[in-house]
């Protein structure tokens, strides 16, 4: 019997080494489209993490495909058909947005195929779904986090700006407004406006009249950084605070000195990188682009990688999507790129979320807050 | 008479036949990508053949499938859906009570779908048809995009711009392809009738259509109504296979892309129309090689370059235009092909 | 709403509406001339503003010779889409020729796209650019007040040239009928050649200015822009460029004021500029100040 089972091992070794076989991992994001700024940015990530760790640990290779879906839902079902069904992939990376990936994962989950959402922060997205993951946190949280700093600091009534094309913006609007509501806050202003707007003057002013303790502006950088001109331009100074949207150098180029002291929440902070994993990766990416600094987005493509990685690593057979789905949801305390990561049955990704700020053109860490 | 068929019926009747064993045979046999694909081709044909029938066949340039596909997909979405499922997903604002209470099956809901949009066809026919030419155009188009603001700004009735997902799975091949084939055969005997040659008449000059007795603003308003129905169809039936859907899917670049699709087949034909489906919704999918790194004859490795396959297409759209500008079909049907040519007509 | 911040949103209005304004007038005037609705326009615009970013952030030249470029290429880019694009379907169903325009506008998107990055990018300001003036609680950025002032004055040069020189002749008489002129021994082509050159040039300054009031450019920008500037052209009467700046204007104060007085519709901004012309083409189908080109075509 002894005998048999070193037989079956060595052969099981012998046949590993000797033929080591490709796996495929899907990527789906909007390289083109009105999307494709952050489609881009967050596949820099996929992109190094998969050369960065290329093959798993019984050596087979893991290979990526991208496919583009234009940031369009039509394209967006389509590609995933394909990953799953013309590809054979064993799990799929996307696809931004809350709304998108919401059809990766109606057509994912009918297949038993797990997906990993690096940014789509929407707290209903994963529930009732079993093959549904991420490793960003939920608005609610980002929300909550937001709300008790601002009451910590003594302001207690805040202007709402968020944009009512981005599901991003509004369940993040949503969540803060409930927090700081509950803890004694009161909203005296709230106003939308929709991405790819330019001119916020009007809006500028309005809030100017409403005269708020504090500005709460749930929106992505281009939008965040044009209010924050403009309000500067007009003479409207007080607080404004963001979500992890415009945690990036772009967020600076565009903002220049008007940015000055603004605050927002981030998934990992880059001057101080939180684990090893985040150095080295650090260090990859400049050495590949040459750039000085790495949006969040990266890091959390980065990690939906490594996270399908790791679970497949933990599996016998790296190609049963079922199992991978539940070592994805077994993810404890695994140092990721952008941090410290738990994943709970539901999907969902425990981390910490940190505080910081713009000044002189740098982005500062102020605090982390834990869940 | 009667139960005598004549051979172009006979003909007809083979490629019915043929289109039904496709479509079983497809459902049935053939891998998931490939039935996805054909699914999306089969509902861009309704949309397709139907957009042609008021901008092709009647010459009124209208820009505004995207308006009536996203109040298809919307009234079928709210239909389809059961008041829990809605309960649970409006996460912006509380649903209405009257939205939770909509509750059809999916032959009522792509009905309703349709008429809906029909009805409001109906209703905008009367301004939109005071106006001629590019300004109908630039209406409509704006009609659209004012469609696409409402569903944003209303998330009492369409959850904004989170959209309404779970929208349970209705359709496949059969319903797709089904409709698609009815589509097809409704309109080519639009186009056939009285009705029919009155649209051509207006489309060919507007003015000695008048003065022939045709009512014009009678006929363009069927007109737009019966595109207007389909499309609300077409838009039900994608919503029933996306399950997802979300006000930013129907920008106006859906509008354009079924405006490239049947200046491309050629304008006025509805074989025209449907080749050019195929075309456009196929080769979008097969030219994703080119986002992906190639090996140019084994001496140059070009990187990946994701949104080439965009940029190749909009140069080949250049192209057919500058050197096949009647585009395939020109104003020809299948039918034609197969008569002998009886001069210029 | 005090009287000051009225007035300050009559200035925000009159700059935003300046800028709808300059790209208007290409809309107009290729229109006027062609029959064609020149979807292509708003990413001529586009290419503009990058153009500027290139020469400034790139090749490291001061503003004003960064503008120049931007307006040099872009004419030069609107001549060549004429010659390539256009001009060979002179005598084609006019749809032929709008599917061409699209097909232009989605080449110009999406190869800026793969070969530029989608990324938004900073346009480098000039700092007496985005200096801030205070006129007696007024506050306005010194860019914001330049948009108007040039606008006025390319629009009387426009003006001057279409109403005082030989060319403008030529292009008024082209817009009534083209085998007239042909008959006179104009070339047509050559006019219309000027008129797509003079309108990218426009959208080009219209670009730059777009690019130092909101400073990033990014390849999508012109999309939306583009639209409303269409719509623009169409309320003020399409065909005539006093209309086009006219309606440039009203677009452009709606979106400010109507968002000022009603913040409420703040989500509806980008819907005005349709609602406002479906209504004004409701009640005066040609436009405010247009003439009726199905007429005039005897």
């Amino acid at each position: 019997m002894k005998k048999l089972a070193t037989l079956a091992t060595a052969a099981a070794l012998l046949a590993s080494f000797s033929v080591a076989k490709e796996i495929k991992i899907g990527a789906v994001m909007p390289m083109s489209g009105p999307l494709a700024a952050y489609g881009q940015v967050t596949y820099e990530g996929i992109e190094l993490a998969n050369e960065l760790q290329p093959t798993l640990k019984n050596g087979d290779t893991v290979k990526l495909v991208l496919v583009d879906n234009k940031g369009d839902k039509v394209e967006t079902s389509t590609a995933t058909t394909r990953l799953i069904s013309a590809d054979g992939v064993v799990g799929i990376l996307g696809a931004l947005t809350s709304s998108n990936t919401a059809a990766v994962i109606a057509v994912a989950e009918k297949k038993k195929i797990p997906v990993i959402a690096s940014v789509a922060t929407n707290d209903k997205l994963t529930a009732k779904r079993e093959f549904a993951n991420r490793v960003c946190f939920m608005d609610s949280f980002q929300g909550e986090v937001i709300a008790n700093y601002a009451i910590s600091q003594g302001y207690k009534t805040a202007a709402v700006i968020s944009d009512q094309a981005q599901v991003y913006s509004l369940g993040l609007a949503k969540a803060f407004e409930k927090a700081f509501t509950k803890a004694g806050g009161k909203i005296t202003k709230e106003v939308k406006v929709t991405s790819g707007d330019k001119d916020f003057k009007a809006v500028v002013a309005q809030v100017k009249s409403a005269n708020p303790d504090f500005m709460f502006l749930p929106l992505y950088h281009p939008e965040a950084s044009l209010i924050a001109r403009q309000s500067k331009d007009i003479g409207l100074n007080k607080p404004m605070f963001s979500g992890d949207g415009v945690a990036n150098q772009t967020m600076i180029d565009l903002g220049g000195d008007a940015i000055e002291g603004y605050m927002f929440t981030d998934f990992f902070d880059y001057s101080a990188p939180p684990t090893q994993a985040s150095k080295d990766f650090i260090a990859a990416y400049e050495k590949k682009t040459g750039k000085k600094e790495m949006n969040s987005f990266t890091a959390l493509g980065a990690d939906t990688y490594n996270v399908m990685l790791a679970a497949m690593n933990k599996c016998a057979d790296p190609t049963d999507s079922v199992c991978i789905n539940k070592e994805i949801k077994n993810t404890k305390n695994f140092e990721g790129v952008s941090g410290v990561l738990n994943i709970d049955e539901s999907g969902n990704a425990s981390r910490s979320a940190v505080i910081k700020e713009f000044k002189n053109g740098k982005m500062v860490y102020k605090t982390t807050v834990n869940p | 008479m009667g139960f005598i068929i004549k051979k172009d019926q006979w003909i007809n009747l083979a490629i019915v036949a043929a289109t039904l064993w496709f479509i079983w045979f497809a459902q049935t046999h053939l891998d998931e990508y490939t039935v996805r694909i054909l699914n999306n081709i089969a509902i861009f044909i309704i949309l397709a053949v139907s957009y042609n029938l008021i901008n092709g066949v009647t010459g009124q340039f209208s820009l505004e499938p995207n308006g009536f596909v996203a109040i298809g997909a919307y009234v079928a979405a709210l239909l389809l859906l059961d008041a829990d499922a809605k309960e649970y997903q409006y996460d912006i604002e509380s649903p209405y009570p009257w939205v939770l209470a909509l509750q059809a099956n999916f032959v009522w809901a792509l009905f309703f779908a349709g008429t809906f949009s029909a009805l409001l066809a109906l209703a905008l026919s009367f301004p939109v048809f005071r106006v001629r030419g590019d300004y109908l155009a630039i209406v409509t188009l704006g009609f659209g995009f004012i469609i696409r603001i409402l569903a944003i700004n209303n998330p009492e009735i369409t959850n904004g711009s989170l959209g309404l997902n779970d929208i349970p799975e209705f359709s496949n091949l059969y319903w797709t392809g089904g409709v698609a084939l009815l589509a097809v055969i409704a309109i080519l005997n639009i186009v056939d009738s009285k009705f029919g040659r009155a649209m051509k008449a207006i489309r060919d000059d507007e003015d000695a259509a008048i003065a022939m007795g045709v009512n014009t603003f009678k006929i363009k308003t069927m007109a737009f109504c019966t595109s207007a129905f389909l499309e609300g169809v077409g838009g039900g039936l994608l919503a029933a296979l996306l399950t997802s859907i979300s006000p930013d899917l129907f920008t106006f670049f859906l509008t354009f892309q079924l405006l490239i699709i049947i200046v491309l087949g050629g304008l006025g034909s509805t074989t025209g129309a449907i080749i050019g489906t195929v075309l456009v919704m196929g080769g979008s999918e097969w030219m994703r090689f080119l986002d992906e790194p190639m090996n140019i004859f084994g001496i140059v490795e070009t990187p990946a370059m994701p949104g080439m396959r965009m940029v190749v297409f909009s140069i080949i759209l250049i192209f057919v235009m500058l050197f096949a500008r009647e585009g395939i079909m020109g104003k020809r049907e299948l039918k034609d092909l197969f008569k002998k040519k009886r001069g210029e007509s | 709403m005090d009287f000051l911040t009225f007035m300050q949103q009559m200035v925000n209005g009159f700059s935003l509406g300046s800028m709808y304004a300059l790209i208007a007038i290409g809309y107009t005037m290729v229109y006027g001339v062609l029959r064609l609705i020149n979807f292509a326009h708003g990413d001529i615009m586009m290419v503009g503003a990058f153009l500027g970013y290139f020469g400034i952030a790139v090749l490291d030249l001061p503003f004003a010779a960064a503008a120049l470029l931007a307006v040099v290429g872009s004419a030069t880019l609107g001549m060549l889409t004429d010659k390539i694009a256009y001009k060979p379907l002179r005598n084609a169903p006019k749809i032929s020729l709008l599917i061409t325009a699209i097909g232009i506008s989605f080449f110009l998107e999406n190869a800026f796209n793969v070969f530029f990055g989608g990324v938004p990018r900073a346009f480098p300001v000039p700092d007496y650019m985005s200096h801030i003036l205070n006129l007696g609680g007024l506050v306005f950025s010194v860019s914001s007040l330049l948009v108007p002032i040039v606008t006025l004055i390319l629009l009387g040069g426009i003006l001057w040239v279409l109403f005082k020189t030989k060319y403008g002749m030529a292009i008024r008489a082209l817009a009534f009928d083209v085998n007239t002129v042909n008959l006179m021994g104009i070339d047509a082509n050559r006019i219309i050649m000027i008129v797509f050159g003079m309108g990218s040039a426009l959208a080009a300054v219209g670009g730059v200015f777009w690019a130092l009031n909101y400073p990033t450019v990014e390849p999508m920008m012109g999309v939306l822009i583009g639209l409303k500037a269409f719509a623009a052209a169409v309320v003020g009467g399409i065909g005539s460029v006093t209309g086009a700046v006219l309606g440039g204007f009203i677009i452009g104060f709606t979106e400010v004021v109507v968002i000022a007085f009603m913040p409420e519709l703040g989500g509806y901004k980008d819907a005005f500029a349709f609602v406002f012309l479906i209504l004004v083409l409701l009640f005066k189908p040609t436009g405010i100040l247009g003439y009726d080109f199905e007429k005039s075509r005897f």
